[in-house]
């Protein structure tokens, strides 16, 4: 960890004192921090992709362009759950249910304009997933919505839980079965099979009904295997079962005209201390609906910052790169955004979007 | 989500015309004491005028009423009659095509709990009518599709906290049904529906295969299969074996089969000691010698509009009375059906238009049923220490005029109709 500080730091040091061309510093009247607090007139500088520092009153050194910022500063936000970048059959081979060493992370195409409306919506990291279907469809990926840059290429394991997953013509037809096929891989394991079981990688337990996520909870303390469920909208109304497992929910991707119960449900992961993020199923979604999602939770009674946390901080913690993004910290990616309000008002707009420190989307000077 | 769950029943209770469920937050067991004109205790004892009280999940006490010393109070629940809950020995309340496995005729290792939903409207349904515990099976796509779990129709938000026996019995099926659909009706077989059975000899074939091969599979481990554990149990008795066959050519052969296991040398050390019950037995009244030679208990379908059931067998008012008069154990079933004339209730009363006495049709849907699922110690009869799973009427049960008014299971009113019973 010492060491891991160090060579983190050295580079920074060197890049401040010579190397100003790299910097930029950013001053705003309100940044969220992505866990929970919140700075006044706080500033960021950016030197070489990273967060070299944050404060209220930090000196910024010489020769740094300085941004000035008359509204909100955040990390950008990371949609868990999506197909960006390919066509969605790409996203999962399906000539056998189990391919579990399969990567999404090799299929998708950098410069898809996919990415460009994701980082447009202030999207700037993406948990890409095999599509639902089978029994163990492959690996997830974290991408960034620029720089082509892959952050994780083995994020979890895709196991499916849900009835959508099965086909009529091939084993599995019924739950039973994929729960039988699920227990035969992991009493022979290799691959990422093996990983998940010691451990070393969390899965992605795709579910749809609640009935679902009650046969991933036997099964997750069966194997004891760690993760996230994603895909059931009322998983808020079993938010007491879901707790002591320890594993997160994805919320599957909310629009207009979401039904308030599962609005509601969120709200209920939350008041049960449940880890949650937001899915997107983009590029089917508009990338603006991850904000919108988050924002009509809180109408329903969801803790804006839990929101939030959901939408950045708590969100990299489920794709399992915590140490990178999601919030504004020293030696963080460099991932913000800057609105012109509250990021959780529809009527802010968002003025700039960087990327490892690079600005990618906006015009604000 | 409290609210929600609240706000749910609320939604179902418009959804079943008025009736109000009394399910609270977390609904928790508690002292009740039900005051009735009759206790029907299905023991052979009857009060005119009793009581059964509750305490915790369990039957505390039995007695009849001595008069003057029925308080009214919020634990006192008052109606006609009081039964046992109902028990279902066919109840089908899974979750359709994704409940059975059809990559394999034999799928004997698979549990049909696994895939059933805790928050199926089909169980609230199932308590509205009374019935409190049900044995559900895999659906019948199969020659052998799985194991079938015993469980409570309502309870906790889970199937495992449910059930009263997982891998209650093996479940399997003669007749038609598991070969619909393997034919290809033109070109080549392109998937594993174009396969073996096409015909009831090849259902019955798959069946005989299955059990000598398990048999097998006992003397010579090497030769084990997914699922030859289960054949193993169910041949050595362990486990029940539950085989549909509606008629009487189906359920001939499935009683010969099981004196082929009890006479074949290959059964041997113990693996001759099969227990059957035949499932959907509507043209058991036929040939009914044959199961008092085979020793082989029946569940009977719901009586069908116009006499013929699945696989074209014929079944009259009278079968249940015919089959008790030659001592064989019957239970009645709904078979899964969600017609209301052709709920489990309705089934022991139109038993008893066929002669069968009302004490052996209230048998039927309690003591009987919870004998061949080997819960009879848990439920099937009002006694102190069983489970308090009691059914409220507001008149003679099983009459086509009579309802049920409440329900309460392990000791939770988990129906409450009496406002509507009132109304009516």
């Amino acid at each position: 960890m010492l060491a891991a500080l160090l060579a983190l730091a050295a580079p920074l040091a060197v890049a401040t004192s010579q190397s100003p061309a790299g910097s930029v510093a950013i001053r705003a009247d309100v940044a969220w921090l992505g866990d929970g607090r919140t700075l006044e007139n706080a500033t960021v500088l950016v030197v070489d992709g990273r967060i070299a520092d944050v404060g209220a009153d930090l000196s910024v050194p010489a020769g740094v362009e300085t941004i000035r910022h008359r509204g909100y500063l955040t990390v950008g936000m990371i949609a868990l759950h999506g197909y960006d970048g390919a066509s969605s059959r790409e996203f999962r081979d399906d000539s056998r249910p189990v391919l579990p060493d399969a990567k999404v992370g090799l299929v998708f195409d950098p410069t898809s304009p996919d990415f460009a409306s994701a980082r447009g919506a202030g999207i700037t990291s993406l948990l890409l997933t095999p599509t639902p279907e089978g029994v163990a469809p492959g690996l997830t990926a974290v991408v960034k919505s620029a720089g082509r840059n892959l952050l994780k290429d083995e994020a979890h394991l895709s196991l499916v839980f849900t009835a959508n997953g099965l086909v009529a013509n091939r084993e599995p037809t019924s739950l039973s079965g994929a729960v039988q096929m699920l227990d035969r891989l992991f009493e022979k394991p290799s691959g990422a099979i093996d990983r998940a079981r010691r451990g070393g990688l969390p899965c992605l337990f795709e579910a749809s009904e609640r009935t679902d996520v009650l046969r991933v909870l036997e099964f997750a303390k069966r194997r004891g295997l760690g993760g996230a469920i994603h895909g059931v909208a009322l998983a808020g109304e079993i938010a007491d079962e879901i707790k002591p497992s320890k594993l997160a929910v994805i919320v599957p991707a909310i629009s207009v005209g979401a039904d308030r119960r599962e609005l509601r449900s969120v709200v209920s992961l939350a008041k049960a201390g449940v880890p949650f993020g937001f899915g997107l199923n983009s590029p089917a979604n508009n990338p603006a609906d991850l904000r919108l999602g988050a924002a009509l939770c809180v109408r329903e009674g969801l803790d804006p910052k839990a929101a939030w946390n959901g939408l950045t901080s708590e969100a990299a913690r489920i794709a399992g790169v915590a140490d990178r993004v999601g919030r504004i910290e020293r030696g963080l990616d460099a991932d913000l955004v800057l609105w012109s309000g509250d990021p959780l008002d529809l009527g802010s707009r968002i003025e700039a979007v960087f990327v490892d420190g690079v600005r990618v989307d906006g015009d604000k000077r | 989500m409290k609210n929600l769950v609240l706000g749910l029943t609320a939604v179902s209770t418009l959804a079943s015309a008025g009736t109000a469920f009394a399910r609270d937050d977390k609904p928790e067991a508690r002292p009740w004491v039900i005051w009735a004109d009759r206790v029907y205790t299905g023991t052979g004892t009857n009060y005119e005028a009793g009581m059964v009280g509750t305490a915790g999940s369990k039957i505390s006490i039995v007695a009849p009423s001595r008069g003057g010393d029925e308080h009214d109070s919020d634990q006192v629940l008052r109606c006609f009659a009081v039964t046992s809950g109902l028990i279902d020995a066919s109840a089908r309340i899974h979750n359709g095509p994704t409940s059975v496995e059809q990559s394999k005729e034999v799928q004997a290792s698979l549990r049909v709990a696994d895939t059933l939903d805790p928050f199926s409207i089909e169980w609230d349904r199932q308590v509205r009518n009374g019935v409190t515990t049900v044995l559900v099976n895999p659906p019948d796509s199969n020659v052998i599709g799985g194991l079938g779990v015993v469980l409570k129709t309502t309870g906790a938000d889970s199937i495992a906290a449910r059930t009263l026996k997982s891998d209650a019995v093996l479940r399997g099926s003669m007749g038609t049904e598991p070969s619909r659909g393997n034919h290809p009706a033109f070109r080549t077989p392109t998937d594993f529906y174009s396969r073996r059975p096409t015909t009831r000899m090849g259902v019955e074939w798959e069946w005989r295969k299955a059990f000598y091969d398990a048999a097998t599979a006992a003397r010579d481990t090497s030769r084990a299969f997914p699922g030859s554990d289960q054949l193993i149990a169910a041949l050595k008795g362990d486990l029940t074996v539950s085989i549909q066959a509606w008629a009487t050519q189906d359920i001939r052969t499935a009683i010969f089969l099981k004196e082929e296991i009890e006479r074949e040398a290959e059964f041997e050390n113990g693996l001759d000691k099969p227990r059957f019950f035949i499932d959907a037995a509507a043209e058991a009244w036929k040939e009914p010698q044959l199961l008092v030679r085979a020793r082989v208990p029946v569940v009977l379908p719901p009586f069908p509009v116009g006499g013929r059931t699945r696989d074209n067998a014929f079944m009259a008012w009278d079968v249940a009375e015919k089959l008790r008069k030659e001592g064989i154990p019957v239970a009645l079933s709904s078979h899964g059906s969600t017609e209301p004339e052709e709920c489990l209730a309705l089934q022991a009363g139109y038993a008893m238009q066929g002669g069968l006495p009302f004490e052996n049709a209230l048998a039927a849907v309690t003591s009987v049923p919870a004998r061949l699922l080997g819960v009879a110690d848990r439920v099937g009869t009002i006694e102190v220490g069983k489970d308090a799973d009691l059914c409220l009427w507001n008149g003679a049960p099983f009459e086509p005029s009579s309802r049920v008014i409440a329900v309460i299971v392990d000791g939770v009113l988990r129906y409450d109709g009496r406002e509507k019973a009132d109304a009516k």
